[in-house]
């Protein structure tokens, strides 16, 4: 709605705090970023300014562009199959099946176990020498494909992406949350018009938590070009640099001591991200616009 | 509403400007820091006789060498007796700092703003000459020229801190790289002597493979450690001690990569992507039979291998490369950490900082460091009879050894050191050839 | 709304197709379960292993169960200080950060003004900035306004750092609360506070619940800016404590896990009371439509 004289007050008083954390903790690091990826700067001696030769630095480097297509790779296979997967499982657990609420506990465990013990079960599971994945094809006499997964040029992405994306309770939740707040009397009505299971969940559910779904994907295509973490702790962007990010990348110029090009990346990844991010919301708006 | 959000937004651009300003102005400070560091250097810097300051003096130390490090215990009752002996004058306040690579991003970031820790330990990533250019170090040579104090350590030794005439950090730890064998292992494979040259060397890798065995256990996940000192002691074999002199463009670099390559075909299948921790793994378990890291992880072979792997462990000299410019005997090495401090503008503080690290530095209480956890120091030592045989071993090649060169990443710039994980990846994947692996590395550091 | 469809109730397609869709159902539940589980019973297991064991083969059972990780893990100086460290820290700036994304979430989604998107954006692209490189800003930031090694340094840094999420999730959740409630709340002479406090709030707690476990969870995660900010113990967190069986040379994995085993706990306990609060939440009754 739009707001009265006394709404405006107030809405200025309550967006304050949050603007004035922003600014401090975003705004203005921003910028220092923005300024830091215009200089050559060690981080010790005098920095001198180049101007954006940085950016055009980073982005001859082949590693640099292998990282971005990765992170685009992330961001899709997250908002792709990543949250469908959440929002099947999350209509699933909304019909309340026997034990849904263990289920909804254990699904988000992962995201509360710390990564580093995540990352070690998988570089462990995906290991040449001792791995279980090999073990298994070993018992059903496949051993011809057993191969150190995480180490090989062409399969190393893949399996980053297979064993990470079934952990969807972040995003199960979300929908979850959305969903327990529509009414029952619809599904009664729908059943009683005959509608099966999964109709009332395509017709009804769905639809009831179209925002919570565009947060979702938006969130999933952050993360996805935010990845780090996992990578850095499973294969620090090997073998040879094929499962790098753009994270990644800055954080291994910090270590290199070269802050402007760092700094070009992060520059550089929120560009991307910011278009990412206008491009789904987009795509929501024309889809809204086509209903209406 | 307009304008509201208009003042809001203003406010926040007001701030953004004017504290853009500060962090700006530490990449645009251009203005010689080096010069700024002389001056604030304290004015009377010897304080050889009392030290007796106005008033208590506290020293912030982010201090890597607590929690479960070999050595901690030891250390830790060397700060005590410190802050006991100058109780009321001086005391070290300790910082826990057990992640050894979130210990390094936050010395960086803090030199980066500009406010370098009273002291700290840095290693080869750090390159002092960087660290010299910031301004924030102190300056120890007033207090160790024609010392008591530099006359503590090995020659050389000093001569490695010092830049552009300044030393700017104490060697503390030092470290030589000897290879330990799996006699068992070796044994079982017709072998009672550890081969003398890399041609004998690949053939009893031949033996080992046969029987099932790893014989090097490599990796090319986080810095490459194991394989990156193979390289080293390739690199001294073929191209001598001045190998690091022409930079990359020797062709012992390119010789040395082909001999790694060819290492490689005797290694595990998880190699590729593997950390210290599984190489550690394949040879405390007996899967891997020839095995090199630096003397502090000597205790952990009996500690922590199976099959009274302590015993069975033995030293070699690094194969010599027929051929080669290099001498039978010479060693990679490193030193592991150097001790520096921030510059200090107040006198009585940088007294305390030179009295704690003289303190920390006094041979009885490094023997005593050594003794319990396997280290090697800068400052020397007397040999002690109770070190396990390896390390005896390997202090006694160290003594005769023609020459210790730093290994590849100490000798190379930072940027080619954290390069060599992935190039090593492309050569041992096969995408690039032992050329083409050289010009990667070249191509990092430019 | 619903589509109207009239069909024979339960004939004998039907039938089948909801007795494979049951079995379909069941499959997906119990595979994703054991998928999430997997990863706490193979830590719970490989906390009792000795690392030699572990790195021997990751997948078997301890030949000894060593109790002396747990006892290792008990005796870091101060892990249970940390944990309560964390448990204050991720707990207050929990607070801080959903009341302050709320209250900014309530005037972007339920107000129109120029400049709405605009800030939106700014704050959705504010999820995108990557957290490493800002190491030198906060450094500098938390050290100028005096916060270095302090509880309320680390609370105000989370308490920001988290915004930009809890907003878009908050938002997301308010976007689909229907106009009409508001409206006659509105009409009923409600004021802009009464609003926020007395309808939106009490209706998106499912949203408010989802963006605090979020939050808390990021809180008690983070380990880089901890390490950074922080130097004394007094303040330290649980990810300082369980990173202390890591040094130079080497990691004592097992310990480190029997330390991840004892901090897990009170997240998991709290994950479940938070999660009953929802339920309870649910019969509160009809919020959309």
């Amino acid at each position: 709605m739009k707001p009265t004289k006394k709404d405006r007050l107030g809405m200025a008083l309550f967006m304050t705090p949050a603007l004035v954390l922003f600014v401090l903790f975003f705004l203005i690091p921003v910028c220092y970023v923005l300024i830091v990826s215009l200089f050559q700067w060690n981080g010790m001696s005098a920095a001198s300014f180049v101007g954006v030769k940085n950016y055009f630095t980073i982005w001859k480097d082949p590693v640099f562009r292998r990282s971005v297509l990765n992170n685009v790779i992330w961001a899709l296979v997250a908002a792709c199959v990543q949250v469908p997967l959440s929002v099947l499982m999350a209509l699933i657990l909304n019909r309340k099946p026997r034990g849904w609420k263990f289920f909804r506990t254990v699904y988000f465990f992962p995201q509360v176990i710390s990564g580093i013990a995540l990352a070690m079960l998988w570089s462990a599971m995906y290991n040449s020498e001792y791995g279980l994945i090999n073990g298994f094809l070993h018992l059903i006499g496949k051993g011809e494909l057993a191969i150190n997964w995480l180490g090989t040029l062409n399969t190393a992405l893949p399996a980053l992406l297979i064993y990470w994306v079934f952990y969807i309770g972040y995003y199960m939740v979300i929908v979850m949350s959305d969903l327990s707040g529509v009414d029952r009397d619809f599904y009664e009505a729908a059943e009683i018009d005959g509608a099966s299971k999964i109709q009332q969940a395509w017709f009804i559910s769905l639809p009831m938590v179209k925002s919570s779904i565009l947060t979702c994907m938006t969130l999933a295509a952050v993360m996805g070009l935010r990845q780090f973490e996992q990578v850095y702790l499973l294969t620090n962007g090997g073998p040879a640099n094929r499962t790098s990010t753009m994270v990644l990348y800055l954080y291994k110029q910090i270590q290199n001591t070269r802050y402007g090009p760092a700094n070009a990346a992060s520059v550089m990844l929120i560009c991307v991200g910011v278009i990412v991010i206008l491009g789904i919301r987009a795509l929501f708006q024309i889809e809204r616009k086509r209903r209406k | 509403m307009k304008k509201i959000l208009a003042l809001i937004l203003a406010l926040a651009l007001a701030v953004t400007a004017f504290a853009c300003a500060a962090p700006a102005a530490a990449p645009a400070a251009t203005e010689a820091p080096v010069e700024a560091a002389a001056t604030e250097a304290p004015a009377e810097p010897v304080v050889e006789e009392g030290f007796n300051p106005a008033s208590e003096v506290t020293l912030n130390f982010p201090c890597i060498w607590v929690g479960t490090d070999s050595k901690a215990a030891v250390f830790g009752e060397m700060v005590t007796a410190f802050n006991t002996e100058y109780a009321g004058r001086a005391k070290v306040v300790i910082e826990e700092q057990t992640d050894y690579q979130a210990y390094r991003d936050k010395i960086r970031t803090m030199l980066s703003a500009g406010q370098a820790p009273d002291l700290f330990s840095v290693d080869g990533t750090f390159k002092l000459a960087d660290l010299a250019g910031s301004g924030k170090l102190m300056d120890f040579t007033p207090y160790l020229t024609d010392s008591d104090w530099s006359a503590l350590y090995n020659d050389g030794a000093l001569a490695d801190a010092t830049v552009d005439g300044k030393i700017i950090a104490i060697p503390f730890e030092s470290a030589v790289f000897g290879i330990y064998y799996n006699t068992e292992l070796l044994a079982n494979a017709g072998y009672t002597e550890f081969p003398k040259t890399y041609d004998e060397l690949f053939t009893m890798a031949d033996a080992l493979k046969a029987q099932g065995v790893i014989a090097f256990p490599l990796m090319t996940g986080e810095n490459a450690w194991s394989s990156m000192l193979w390289y080293s002691q390739i690199l001294l074999a073929i191209g001598g001690p001045d190998v690091y002199k022409n930079g990359l463009d020797d062709p012992a670099f390119v010789q040395a990569a082909e001999v790694l390559k060819k290492m490689f075909d005797y290694t595990s299948s998880d190699a590729v992507g593997a950390g210290a921790a599984v190489v550690n793994g394949h040879f405390l378990n007996f899967e891997a039979a020839v095995y090199t890291n630096g003397p502090w992880f000597l205790p952990r072979f009996a500690k922590e291998g199976i099959n009274d792997l302590g015993t069975k462990v033995k030293f070699a000299l690094p194969p010599e490369y027929v051929g080669g410019k290099g001498t039978y005997g010479g060693l990679a090495g490193t030193v592991q950490a150097y001790l520096c401090a921030g510059v200090q503008t107040d006198a009585d503080k940088a007294a305390a900082v030179v009295e704690f690290y003289k303190f920390i530095n006094q041979p009885e209480w490094l023997y005593k460091l050594a003794e319990s956890s396997g280290a090697m120091f800068a400052v020397k030592l007397e040999s002690n009879t109770n070190d396990i045989q390896v390390k005896q071993d390997l202090l006694a090649a160290a003594n005769s050894a023609p020459y210790i060169v730093k290994h590849f990443n100490d000798s190379m710039p930072t940027a080619i050191g954290n390069a060599l994980p992935a190039a090593l990846d492309e050569l041992v994947l096969g995408t690039v050839d032992a050329q083409g692996f050289v010009d990667l590395l070249k191509a990092a550091g430019q | 709304m619903t589509k109207q469809k009239h069909a024979t109730y339960l004939n004998r397609g039907d039938a089948l197709k909801a007795g494979l869709g049951g079995i379909l159902k069941w499959i997906l539940l119990i595979y994703f379960a054991l998928y999430t589980l997997f990863p706490l019973i193979w830590l719970f297991i490989s906390s009792f292993k000795t690392n030699t064991e572990l790195f021997a083969d990751p997948f078997s059972l301890p030949a000894v169960w060593q109790i002396s990780n747990y006892i290792n893990a008990l005796k870091v100086s101060g892990l249970i200080k940390m944990m309560g460290n964390s448990i204050l820290i991720g707990g207050l700036s929990t607070v801080l950060n959903v009341l302050c994304a709320s209250m900014l979430a309530y005037c972007l989604s339920r107000f129109r003004f120029r400049g709405r998107e605009t800030i939106f954006t700014f704050f959705a692209a504010g999820i995108l900035v990557p957290l490493n490189a800002l190491m030198v800003p906060y450094f500098v930031i938390i050290s100028k306004i005096g916060l270095y090694d302090t509880h309320a340094g680390l609370i105000l840094l989370y308490s920001a750092i988290g915004i930009p999420m809890s907003t878009f999730i908050i938002r997301g959740l308010m976007d689909s609360l229907s106009r009409e409630i508001e409206e006659a709340a509105y009409i009923d002479g409600c004021g802009f506070f009464g609003r926020y406090f007395r309808i939106i709030l009490p209706l998106s707690r499912n949203g408010l619940v989802t963006a605090a476990t979020f939050q808390f969870l990021t809180c008690w995660n983070e380990f880089v800016f901890a390490n950074l900010l922080t130097s004394s113990q007094n303040v330290r967190t649980i990810q300082l404590g369980i990173r202390y069986f890591t040094n130079q040379f080497s990691t004592d994995f097992v310990s480190m896990y029997a330390a991840i085993v004892i901090s897990i706990v009170p997240s998991i306990v709290g994950y479940m009371i938070f999660q009953k609060q929802i339920v309870s939440g649910l019969t509160s009754g009809a919020v959309k439509g």
